[in-house]
């Protein structure tokens, strides 16, 4: 199990690949996300964006499950504060496989709670051509080892 | 919002709310984020979070569904994201718990060409008690009115 005490900075944990389906971006879309370019590959407002795109928050939330099956699940992850900032730099599109990379950027035990401390983490999203799609800057929360 | 020329910085907008069930906390968790806080009733009692809470994720992506379904953004005006930014969880949002949303115009930055700019939104999430759960900084690029025209 994954620790504080066990990463390090300028480590860099590729995550497993994800093929993306028109299903599975309508699907979401429908869900969470419901504005024409993500729902109807017919839509007039569709061509504009050159075809069916993912919604940004779908990629966000394909990037949590890739984390969470490469090592969060078994680690001592106590939950995040937050995201400094997150870019959507690239559209997705249908039978694109995202691909999925986490930067240790920082490692910082708390001073006040010993237990505990933060990573900070550079996260990054890129499809099949290798074009970085989307990045996340955002500190977790880990326990020490014991 | 409905035009960027019709956005003045400091309006605030009432979203509406929505109750995240445990079902809903766990249905959505089980596909994207499946942490023992997220999905495992039982199990979440022994994690610092004292029982089940929603994904961050799950959170965010309601919050955007509530502002979509004002209709302030649509798919006349809307031309996308290029992101967000100091997003803060504050508070676990549990199981019975009623969100309400709402936004706040922060900034408007106009592109050099004219057609379009960039709206600046504070999105603020609060549960029943009326504490903040959620903030964040999102950045809606939307088009512009033609000049001269409505």
């Amino acid at each position: 199990m994954r620790s504080l005490d066990d990463f390090t900075a300028g480590e860099t944990i590729v995550h497993g690949d994800w093929p993306l389906t028109a299903e599975a971006i309508v699907a979401f879309a429908a869900e969470y996300d419901p504005q024409p370019f993500h729902l109807d590959a017919a839509a007039p407002r569709t061509a504009l964006t050159g075809g069916l795109v993912a919604s940004g928050w779908h990629v966000a939330a394909i990037f949590m499950r890739m984390m969470c099956d490469s090592f969060l699940l078994d680690s001592t992850c106590m939950g995040s504060p937050g995201v400094d900032r997150l870019q959507w730099l690239k559209p997705v599109r249908p039978g694109d496989t995202l691909v999925g990379r986490t930067i240790v950027v920082e490692v910082r035990p708390s001073r006040s709670r010993p237990d505990r401390g933060i990573v900070r983490f550079r996260h990054e999203m890129a499809n099949q051509h290798g074009e970085t799609v989307m990045t996340i800057d955002n500190p977790i929360l880990f326990g020490r080892r014991p | 919002v409905s035009a960027y020329d019709a956005i003045a910085v400091g309006e605030t907008h009432d979203f509406g709310s929505y109750e995240f069930t445990a079902e809903r906390i766990v249905g959505f968790a089980r596909r994207f984020d499946p942490q023992v806080f997220h999905v495992d009733a039982e199990a979440a009692k022994a994690t610092p979070y004292g029982g089940l809470i929603a994904s961050g994720i799950h959170t965010i992506a309601l919050t955007f569904r509530l502002f979509l379904m004002t209709g302030a953004l649509n798919a006349e005006n809307s031309l996308g994201s290029p992101g967000f930014d100091e997003l803060k969880w504050l508070k676990p949002v549990r199981p019975g718990d009623t969100l309400r949303a709402a936004g706040e115009v922060l900034e408007l930055r106009p592109s050099k060409a004219g057609d379009r700019g960039i709206v600046r939104l504070r999105y603020s999430t609060y549960n029943q008690k009326g504490e903040t759960v959620f903030t964040v900084i999102g950045n809606q690029i939307v088009r512009r009115r033609p000049s001269g025209k409505e």
